[in-house]
């Protein structure tokens, strides 16, 4: 079968593949080296392969790359700027909202996703717009307590 | 799981060129919009197509219009974009709200309605609503177009009346009378909902208006009508009405046991979340 | 922290207790606070944070090698058969693919080719016979997933059915069909030293525990309780599927795996390779969850055979469908009475535990071992007779899972507390009181006395949870007694740097529970070096030091103590280098911060090290713990689980819904405060989650929830309105600066705590779990 060129903004930068039309988002950002992007329950109900499509959270084990072209993609990888870490980050370290970390990734672009849109979100909120973010080790209060930390600390308006 | 075999997307740009598609590929080639419940499928290995049709390139059957009291879904139309449509959110606030807790909020980034439709997974939130709403279908194949109203779609698990080369390209579904009432509720601890049921009633002074809608979802093979003719008139919050209604809505249905609960519990649980669905009608109306 | 907590906080620590709120739960040294002249002591921030946020951590998922191969296993489609036929012609003949590989050849190339570190009865890949429906039977290489995934379903396996047993009742039946009719050789007594004789059948392990004479007891008591209860079979859900990726290099075997034990998994390799320990590696890099569901060894031999088969790096990645289909955890069906006089003394109690085991031995009997003597909970009981049989059936292997047995067993053992309270008429917070240990009494003969104070403990956790409720809510509670801590083998090596920095090896995995962040606290305090001066290189068999295991809540006490006896020699040893380039007797040389003082000059300990050298140069120190001095009488410590409910229902449909969880966290003392935090409350999630909604459900031979769409595991929504973490710091612990072990006992009593809150809303209580919504709706309509 061959494949198919998409373009894409990737974190901020232009890029170009060649994807098969069945490989999924997924592999294509994993393949390209951004493994921060996780994969887990495989049936998008975990939310550890969260990513932002036009800014909008997607499971990247159910979307097809291709989806990809024209659009943008963010990951975990493009949410620090160098080495100063987003709000979410530092929040998350300070409020010790992982343990394994490999919901974290997912975690934090989802809730990136629900800051962008509702910048100062009460616990309510959070717990169920992340309600699709399984996290194992937590017992998710410290993820909530992160997600609000962290809009206090970007000045969102109420 | 973790990888898909093979297969070829096709984007179709215009609604022909995806019935055309459709001929060709027969039972090879699978309508692909949000791929929430498709790709999941295919993952599984429990439906496999050489063949995908992208219709989410077609301009023309995505977004959603309002005219002459009826709120038109193009088929693209995700759930996502279905819970912030301003004009849904006017016209049919319980049906923006029903859509606000569909799944979680990936699947209804990428979800359309029209393939939670045609997809026919008996635990589903849409459904029962629509039907209750009285909503239609636009099927577009080679003979042209047909509407066929969301009772009549789903045919049972899994299965529809869509055509071999038809494209599901909108859901028309009415504005309900600006004194209508109307309500849907869930029960759901698993991942979709084990009992959802839609009301609709206009009432009167604690009455109804002419029969109330009940519609009772999730729980079996398609949604079930709740044959309510004898409560026109009756008070709503009278305990024989409220009795009747419950009774009814569980002999509407033949529910499908499975971890979420037996078909003893199911069928309790109908009673219960029908009254709660009634009250929630009552307490708007009050 | 928000204001409503603090005030829950204040009501408890007004209490003349030890018991306090939680304290620095977000990240922050304040060494002033410590106590320990270190950052030992203070929620310093993870050591893994940076990596973990920003996604740079690399799991073995992520690993890849250049040119590395992949495999994908094809599993039985049944409970139990023989394997007629394997055709695997047209996979092999399939694109891409290297090797098609079976049991059967595992044993034609020489391998040995079963695991086990206590019976080695697990094979590799299955030979001959099937035992349960998901077991691994073929191994598919290729040079790509996707090749690999599509030659897989090109093999065709042809199967003659055999009787199968699923339940362990049943399984015990003279008649059942036998899952093992040839025991594998046994290579560990752990759980295994009780019953030789009685190991026929489907008994897989037996343990027995017991004094005293109960049978005259139960004829004098007052008032006696008895019933049946069960725990269900649990899927652990580490969110990192189980994967391994291994190659060799001039015939020595590296495997970077998700194991937790990465020394437990070199000794299944080198047997099944006949290698030298020295010639496998085994690395896990930062594991995605364990919980006890990565102990042992699972599916490195697969990823080690095809390496060896085809000469290639070989990566195996499971599917969480998969891993679901490698370990669950043990269930338990209990047969429990209790006596009592009427004021409340137990008199004896006697249970009778069948486990369901699964299909091969893994860590059952261990276990069964652990749940025979966390039954009967800390009490002061006259006369005892637990016994516990493991048993074998045709379903997925059971193994060890958080808690490890206490949880199990806890439902039977703290419920029968309650049901006793109401029979007597006495609040069943009283009752317990009236029957716990003291700080320093045994709770078994023999072993280490208890090292907690489980009095205060309870009556803080009744306050925060105002026991005994109020109109609408019930109140469960519970506590648990673990004897945790494995084995005590432990040893840590420090390297101190020319510049005074350091590094720690340590054979622990850092599996999210911060085993880098305290042991590199522990390291900085001792050494009185900055925190950021600390590197910790852990669990790599190939570089760092022997660590036994990565369970049994141990890290903290067990490897702190290895690593401060490392710590101590390294100082040693700079003392001693420093009395050389100094020219002064060695006791002369004091320590310092960061260094030594000797002849009133301070002089760090890389100005000791490069003095002595004359140019660059390290130390290097080993510290070791054994079964000695502190660790002399087993357990290790004994892990405190005193947790509780506030609860009500939705009488409609039967609804849990949890408004407070509260937990005491006894760890003696926290040497990180919000890691202990992070522990008490994940662990009680997960036993909420055992509690309420989850359990895998066999129907026949087969799993019908083998996903985690339908094993739903607790979400954001699930979480209690109101979660309430207390500490306990009595410094009571063998670990350093007295700490002890957390990790587990915070969910051990949540099932229980849960059925008890439930009994006294429905008048009944509940006996199995998890209480499902229709469970709790059947219960209801049964009062009715």
């Amino acid at each position: 079968m061959p494949a198919r060129e998409i373009r894409f903004r990737l974190n901020g930068s232009e890029r170009r593949a060649e994807v098969e039309d069945q490989v999924l988002l997924l592999e294509l950002v994993r393949g390209l080296g951004l493994a921060g992007t996780k994969l887990s329950c495989d049936m998008q109900v975990c939310g550890a392969c969260t990513v932002l499509l036009d800014g909008r959270p997607v499971s990247s084990c159910t979307t097809l790359a291709i989806e990809a072209d024209g659009r943008a993609i963010e990951t975990i990888e493009g949410l620090a700027d160098g080495t100063a870490l987003h709000p979410l980050q530092q929040a998350f370290i300070d409020k010790f909202a992982f343990q394994c970390g490999y919901c974290t990734p997912g975690m934090i672009v989802a809730a990136k996703a629900l800051l962008d849109e509702l910048p100062r979100p009460d616990r309510a909120t959070v717990r169920r717009w992340m309600d699709g973010n399984i996290c194992r080790c937590t017992g998710y209060e410290t993820i909530v307590d992160a997600v609000v930390a962290a809009s206090e600390r970007m000045g969102g308006a109420k | 799981m973790g990888t898909l075999r093979r297969f070829e997307v096709h984007r179709a740009t215009s609604v022909d060129e995806a019935v055309e598609l459709r001929r060709r590929y027969g039972d090879d080639a699978a309508v692909y919009a949000g791929g929430t419940e498709l790709l999941l499928a295919m993952k599984l290995g429990v439906a496999r197509y050489a063949h995908l049709i992208d219709v989410k390139p077609i301009a023309a059957i995505s977004g959603v219009t309002r005219t002459d009291g009826i709120v038109r879904v193009g088929a693209t139309t995700t759930h996502w974009e279905l819970e912030r449509d301003p004009l849904l959110r006017r016209a049919l606030p319980a049906f923006a709200r029903m859509e606000a807790n569909v799944a979680n909020v990936r699947v209804r980034a990428a979800g359309t309605l029209a393939g939670n439709l045609a997809f026919a997974e008996p635990h589903a939130d849409p459904p029962a609503l629509l039907v209750a709403l009285g909503a239609r279908v636009t099927l577009q194949g080679s003979n042209g177009a047909r509407m066929v109203a969301v009772a009549d779609l789903i045919t049972g698990v899994y299965e529809t009346a869509i055509g071999p080369d038809e494209i599901l390209t909108h859901i028309e579904i009415p504005v309900p009378p600006e004194d209508a009432r109307v309500a849907y509720v869930k029960f759901q601890i698993l991942e979709r909902p084990s009992v959802g049921v839609a009301a609709i009633a206009t009432l009167r002074e604690g009455r109804f208006v002419g029969a109330p809608t009940l519609v009772v979802g999730a729980v079996d093979e398609v949604p079930r009508r709740v044959a309510t003719p004898r409560l026109a008139g009756a008070s709503a919050r009278a305990a024989e009405t409220r009795d009747a209604i419950a009774e009814a809505a569980r002999a509407a249905v033949e529910p499908i046991p499975d971890l979420a609960g037996g078909v003893e519990y199911k069928r309790h649980l109908v009673g219960v979340f029908t009254l709660r669905a009634l009250d929630e009608l009552v307490a708007e109306a009050a | 922290m928000n204001a409503d907590r603090d005030a829950r906080g204040d009501r408890v620590a007004s209490t003349d207790s030890d018991v306090r709120p939680e304290r620095d739960v977000s990240a922050g040294i304040d060494v002033e606070r410590a106590g320990t002249g270190g950052p030992a002591g203070t929620s310093a921030p993870r050591a893994d944070g940076v990596a973990k946020v920003t996604g740079a951590a690399r799991y073995a998922i992520d690993l890849a090698l250049p040119g590395m191969a992949h495999a994908v296993v094809v599993r039985s489609t049944r409970p139990h058969a023989r394997i007629v036929s394997i055709d695997r012609e047209s996979a092999a003949a399939s694109p891409g693919v290297l090797r098609v590989i079976t049991g059967a050849d595992l044993l034609a190339a020489g391998l040995w080719p079963y695991y086990g570190h206590i019976v080695l009865d697990h094979p590799v890949l299955a030979i001959e016979r099937v035992r349960y429906q998901g077991e691994p039977v073929v191994a598919v290489v290729a040079e790509s997933k996707r090749e690999a995934a599509e030659a897989a379903d090109l093999v065709s396996i042809e199967y003659e059915d055999l009787p199968i047993v699923v339940d362990a009742d049943e399984a015990l039946a003279p008649d059942a069909p036998i899952v093992h009719e040839q025991r594998g050789e046994r290579v560990g007594d752990e759980g295994m030293d009780q019953g030789e004789a009685e190991l026929v059948g489907n008994v897989c392990a037996i343990a027995r525990v017991g004094w005293g004479d109960v049978d005259a007891a139960f004829a004098t008591a007052d008032v006696v309780v008895e019933g049946e209860y069960r725990y269900p079979m649990l899927y652990g859900y580490a969110m990192e599927p189980y994967n391994a990726l291994a190659f060799f290099d001039q015939g020595d075997l590296t495997v970077y795996s998700s194991a937790q034990h990465v020394y437990m998994v070199r000794r299944d390799l080198a047997r099944m390779f006949h290698l030298p320990h020295a010639r496998v590696r085994v690395i896990a890099p930062y594991v995605g969850g364990g919980y006890g569901t990565k102990s042992y060894t699972k599916i490195e031999g697969i990823a080690s055979s095809a390496a060896y088969l085809t000469g290639r790096a070989v990566k195996l990645d499971l599917s969480v469908e998969e891993a679901m289909l490698t370990t669950r955890s043990d269930s338990s069906h209990i047969r429990a009475r209790s006596a009592f006089t009427k004021d409340g003394r137990l008199l004896a109690r006697d249970f009778d535990i069948v486990m369901n085991s699964g299909a091969y031995t893994d860590n059952s009997p261990i276990v069964n071992s652990k749940t025979a003597n966390r039954v009967f909970g800390p009490y002061k009981i006259p006369a005892l007779r637990v016994v516990s049989r493991s048993v074998f059936t045709n379903t997925v292997p059971g193994s060890s899972l958080r808690g490890f047995g206490a949880p199990q067993g806890n439902i039977a053992g703290e419920l029968q507390m309650d049901e006793a309270a109401a029979k007597l008429g006495i609040d069943a917070v009283e009752l317990r009181l009236r029957n716990l240990v003291g700080p320093g009494e045994e709770i078994i003969p023999g072993k280490r006395p208890i090292d907690a104070d489980l009095r205060d403990d309870l009556r803080c956790l009744a306050t925060a949870l105002d026991w005994p409720g109020a109109e609408g809510h019930a109140v469960g509670l519970g506590v648990s007694a673990s004897d945790a801590g494995a084995y005590p083998t432990s040893t840590a090596a420090v390297r101190i740097h020319a510049d005074t920095s350091v590094t720690l090896f340590t054979g622990s995995s850092e599996l999210g529970q911060g085993s880098r962040t305290v042991l590199g606290q522990i390291v900085a305090t001792e050494l009185g070096v900055p925190l950021s001066a600390v590197s910790v290189v852990s669990s790599d068999t190939g570089v760092v030091t022997y660590e036994r295991t990565t369970g049994a809540s141990r890290t903290t006490t067990v490897t702190g103590k290895a690593v401060q006896e490392a710590c101590r020699e390294a100082r040693r040893r700079v003392r001693q280098l420093a009395a050389d380039v100094l020219g002064v007797p060695l006791g002369s040389v004091q320590d310092g911060p960061g260094g030594v003082r000797a002849k009133g000059e301070t002089l760090t300990y890389g100005e000791v090290i490069e003095r002595w050298f004359g140019a660059g140069g390290e130390v290097l120190a080993h510290g070791a713990v054994r079964r000695a001095e502190h660790f002399q009488k087993m357990p290790p410590f004994w892990e405190i689980g005193c947790s509780g409910v506030r609860l009500s229902i939705d009488r409609d449909t039967g609804l849990v819904h949890v408004d407070r969880l509260t937990t005491v966290g006894d760890v003696g003392f926290a040497i990180n405060p919000a890691l202990v935090h992070g522990q008490d409350a994940g662990a009680a999630m997960m036993g909420l989650g055992a509690a309420v909604r989850e359990e895998l459900v066999y129907e026949g031979g087969q799993l019908v929830n083998p996903n985690v769409v339908d094993y739903r595991v607790p979400r954001f929504s699930d979480v209690p309105d109101e979660m309430v973490h207390l500490l306990a710091e009595r410094h009571d612990g063998a670990g350093p600066y007295g700490a002890k072990g957390a990790g587990e006992g915070a969910g051990n009593t949540i099932g229980a705590s849960v059925a008890s809150a439930l009994g006294r809303i429905l008048g009944v209580f509940p006996h199995e779990l998890p209480v499902t919504p229709e469970r709790v709706w059947r219960l209801l309509r049964s009062r009715a």
